[in-house]
């Protein structure tokens, strides 16, 4: 078994490399390209130059955030798909997404963000997020039971009841508030606010640090409700607490930086085929890996088209899209 | 001797005075809207401009100037690097954007859309003042009105003609009573036919029913030959019995400038009242 | 006297509206080695999963070693009872890891990785089951038989005092058949484990366990010796077909021949 911590070790090691470099790359690249060994002068001496502004004030706060997003909505994705033991499950296929964007478009609608200030706009999304969590959760428990499957059918089901829902309201809204609807759909991590930033990054490592208590229950579920029973795990107090965790690590994510696909699906999946099934090193890989990748495609979509920026959904949809394909496809020769 | 020191004093004062007063209008500007844009040219300020859309196209010089994104996503990393001390925004910045602008600590203007020809010339003038070329612009505007009402003596009596105007084809978008484009159609003899509509979304139904007498379709990001053709398929509609449907440059229709305004004024008054076959 | 291990009293269980076992009555002495018989949709799994705490009693109750097992925590439970099931639907791991996680009820409260002690239990209880040379392979490349001696392996990582075995032999060959009720007969004898085994087999019951339980219908139809239950009348009225039932010559246990009604019929 020293041979299994060795091994671990060595994984996350790779993996803090590799997050390491994609923050190094992503401060240095932009409209003004800020070469690493500047990094240390500008720290110390630079204060109120336009590249310390550009790097305190715009590229660091989009990391931090990239960092706890990626994080948290990989280690959800890896939670949902080991509880509902479906590969196709990610954090938005519950309909926590569809209820973010009720709520913001709820707000947008009525115009709340200009009595409430800016920050009510997340607010109203997590609003909407947590609302959706409840009915999905209540309505799947049955004789003190909470039935995975149903869940999952039912935050699908819900989660396209959701979308017509918030295309009914974007139909008759006025021009003006539509976009404000659309582009918060998109999912962008410039977000202006600290407070926010802050709050998303401690959620986010809070999370990772719950989901440990339950990794000797993922290891066991992964067998199947019963099998895990009888290895004496309360299943549906872990049930229900990893779905709990997992809605709220996507609730915050969707209402501060809309939405972005594809890192809760197909992260956990490239981790499973490089590091296996085992929950003790998956969270934490899932964790680290979800922050570089969102953090890279953060980053690409900034620079690739300069000065216009692409919403990062896009990226994380191409490049995690095709991450998926290549897996299955590889899964495929296998067989 | 005193007279001298008396008029230097002025003289100085008044050098000095204006310098302060230069430095403290905005040296560096960057526009966030193609209209805004122009009006900078109008003013003749374009020197003060370090930075705008890349839709900003007219006049062609604009072209050359640094681009910093398209109207609705703004690169707030480029508007940094280029260090203004205004940018101006309009209604389709987005909220977070300027958030972010200003807690940088850059100052923002936001320009809402204008509403009708009034608030056009007023924020017009309001730019002349940021931009310290408050005569120009007042002259300007007073051109203009003096226009705008010559036009409207013109066709106060001809026979009002209803309009459809097309901005939007998946869904049928139109433009309603609170904006600016329907001053063109009032202004210029004609009854917009959605003017009390709650949103600018449209049914083709609607439009049969109230049966206009012109449709006009503005090339915005829609295909408006596409378009035109569609609507000739329904043959009991007066505009297209008459041959009535017109195509006309989006830009034109929908970037509020009060020249631009009384440009495109003109052209609509002969497409309702002088250029057709009866 | 032998201790009694297992005891179930009146026991009437089912899901939802369904009752499947009314009134059970039946005790296990520690050191048994039990045969569960009885036709399909008799409530043989379902016997299983109530003495495991999964189905909760609509009337009765269930002592392990005298104490209510809605008393023991699920914990402490899986620390005594282990289950093999018939199969598994899993991910790909290793046939090492597979069997470490029968080490899960005994971790301590924020144990993270296995102990040595873990290791070499896990590492007994691969040897017990000849299956330490796959210890290696994944458990999705390995063959059913082997699979089966696998599953059996996690639940001794259990370290139970009782073992419920739910048809081992369903989808296994003669050889590994015999194989498998070795090496359970191998392990109530040597470990003193008390094992309670489902089979459908009604010879390999007769050949390897000391007491049988019959079901039917959700009853207890009958619970004794093999040479008891195994009688005509019984078996003929649960199974609904004529059998033939003769001594096997090596151990005078009942073997049971099937018996085609028509050739009988020819035969007369």
């Amino acid at each position: 078994m020293k041979d299994k911590l060795v091994n671990w070790a060595i994984w996350i090691g790779i993996l803090v490399i590799f997050l390491l470099i994609i923050i190094i790359f992503s401060l240095s690249v932009g409209p003004t390209d800020i070469p690493f060994k500047k990094f240390i002068s500008l720290i110390f001496k630079g204060k109120g130059s336009v590249e310390y502004s550009v790097l305190f004030d715009i590229r660091i706060p989009r990391i931090l955030l990239g960092f706890a997003i990626g994080g948290a909505l990989s280690l959800a994705g890896v939670i949902l798909q080991g509880l509902f033991r479906n590969p196709l499950v990610e954090p938005y296929t519950l309909g926590i997404s569809g209820g973010a964007v009720l709520g913001v478009c709820l707000n947008i609608v009525f115009q709340l963000d200009k009595n409430l200030g800016i920050i009510s706009l997340p607010f109203s999304g997590f609003l909407g997020a947590i609302l959706i969590i409840l009915l999905v959760y209540s309505l799947s428990i049955k004789r003190g039971i909470l039935k995975i499957n149903e869940l999952l059918l039912i935050g699908v089901m819900l989660s396209f009841i959701l979308s017509s829902l918030n295309m009914l309201i974007m139909a008759v809204s006025h021009i003006q508030d539509l976009q404000g609807v659309i582009f918060w759909i998109m999912g962008s991590l410039a977000e202006p606010n600290w407070f926010l930033i802050k709050l998303m990054f401690f959620v986010s490592i809070l999370g990772l640090l719950f989901s440990y208590l339950f990794c000797h229950a993922l290891n066991a579920l992964s067998l199947g409700e019963e099998e895990a029973l009888h290895l004496g795990i309360n299943v549906e107090i872990t049930k229900r607490l990893l779905f709990i965790l997992a809605s709220l690590l996507t609730g915050f994510s969707v209402s501060i930086a809309g939405i972005i696909g594809f890192v809760g699906l197909a992260v956990p999946h490239f981790m499973r085929n490089l590091i296996g099934n085992d929950y003790r090193i998956l969270l934490i890989s899932s964790f680290l890996s979800g922050a570089g990748f969102l953090i890279l495609c953060d980053t690409l979509a900034r620079t690739i088209i300069l000065p216009l920026e692409l919403p990062v959904g896009v990226i994380t949809g191409i490049l995690g899209g095709s991450i998926f394909i290549y897996i299955i496809s590889k899964k495929q020769i296998k067989l | 001797m005193k007279r001298c020191v008396i008029l230097t004093t002025i003289l100085l004062t008044t050098i000095f005075a204006s310098f302060v007063f230069s430095l403290s209008s905005p040296q560096r500007i960057i526009s966030l809207g193609p209209y805004i844009t122009e009006e900078i040219y109008l003013l003749d300020a374009q020197d003060k401009l370090v930075g705008c859309t890349v839709y900003c196209r007219r006049p062609p010089d604009a072209e050359k100037k640094e681009k910093v994104g398209t109207v609705i996503q703004i690169n707030t990393e480029k508007i940094l690097t280029l260090k203004p001390d205004l940018v101006i925004a309009t209604a389709l910045t987005q909220k977070k954007d300027i958030e972010k602008l200003k807690k940088i600590g850059i100052k923002v203007i936001e320009f809402p859309s204008p509403k009708n020809f009034n608030e056009i010339c007023n924020q017009f003038l309001e730019l002349g003042k940021i931009l310290d070329r408050y005569d120009l612009a007042e002259n300007i505007v007073q051109k203009a009105k003096a226009k705008v009402l010559e036009i409207k003596r013109k066709t106060k009596n001809l026979a009002k003609v209803k309009v459809f105007v097309e901005v939007g084809s998946n869904p049928l978008f139109t433009i309603t009573g609170d904006s600016f484009v329907n001053d063109f159609i009032e202004f210029s003899g004609g009854i917009n036919i959605a003017k009390d509509a709650k949103t600018g979304i449209y049914s083709r139904e609607a439009v049969l029913k109230e049966n206009p007498d012109v449709i006009i379709i503005a090339t915005m990001g829609i295909l408006a030959d596409k378009e035109k053709e569609i609507w000739k398929k329904y043959e009991n509609l007066n505009a297209v019995k008459n041959n009535r449907i017109y195509i006309i440059d989006a830009y034109k229709l929908c970037s509020p400038t009060p020249v631009s305004f009384v440009e495109t004024l003109e052209e609509l008054v002969n497409i309702l009242h002088f250029n057709y076959e009866r | 006297m032998k201790e009694i291990i297992l005891k179930i009293k009146n026991l009437s269980c089912g899901y939802d509206s369904q009752i499947i076992l009314s009134d059970i009555n039946l005790t296990v002495e520690r050191g048994k080695l039990l045969g569960i018989i009885g036709p399909n949709g008799a409530g043989k799994t379902t016997l299983l999963r109530a003495i495991t705490g999964i189905i909760r009693p609509k009337q009765g109750n269930i002592f392990f070693e005298d104490k209510d097992i809605y008393q023991i925590g699920l914990k402490e439970l899986a620390k005594k009872i282990a289950v093999v099931p018939q199969s598994i639907i899993v991910n790909s791991i290793t046939v090492e890891e597979f069997v470490l996680l029968g080490r899960i009820p005994h971790y301590k409260r924020f144990q993270f990785l296995e102990t040595k002690k873990d290791q070499e239990i896990a590492k007994k209880a691969l040897e017990l089951t000849d299956t330490l040379k796959l210890k290696d392979r994944s458990i999705l490349e390995i063959s059913s038989g082997e699979r089966q001696l696998v599953l059996i392996a996690k639940a001794l990582a259990q370290e139970p005092k009782l073992l419920l075995l739910d048809e081992p032999t369903a989808h296994l060959d003669i050889g590994h058949q015999i194989k498998i009720m070795q090496l359970i007969k191998k392990l109530n004898e040597t470990e003193n484990l008390t094992v309670l085994v489902v089979l459908h087999d009604l010879n390999l019951a007769s050949q390897y366990c000391e007491e049988l339980v019959l079901l039917n219908e959700g009853k207890l139809i009958r619970q004794g010796s093999v040479n008891e239950v195994l009688n005509y009348r019984d078996i003929e009225m649960v199974y609904k077909t004529t059998v033939l039932i003769k001594e096997n010559p090596l151990n005078k246990r009942p073997f049971v021949i099937l018996f085609p009604p028509k050739e009988w019929d020819e035969q007369k």
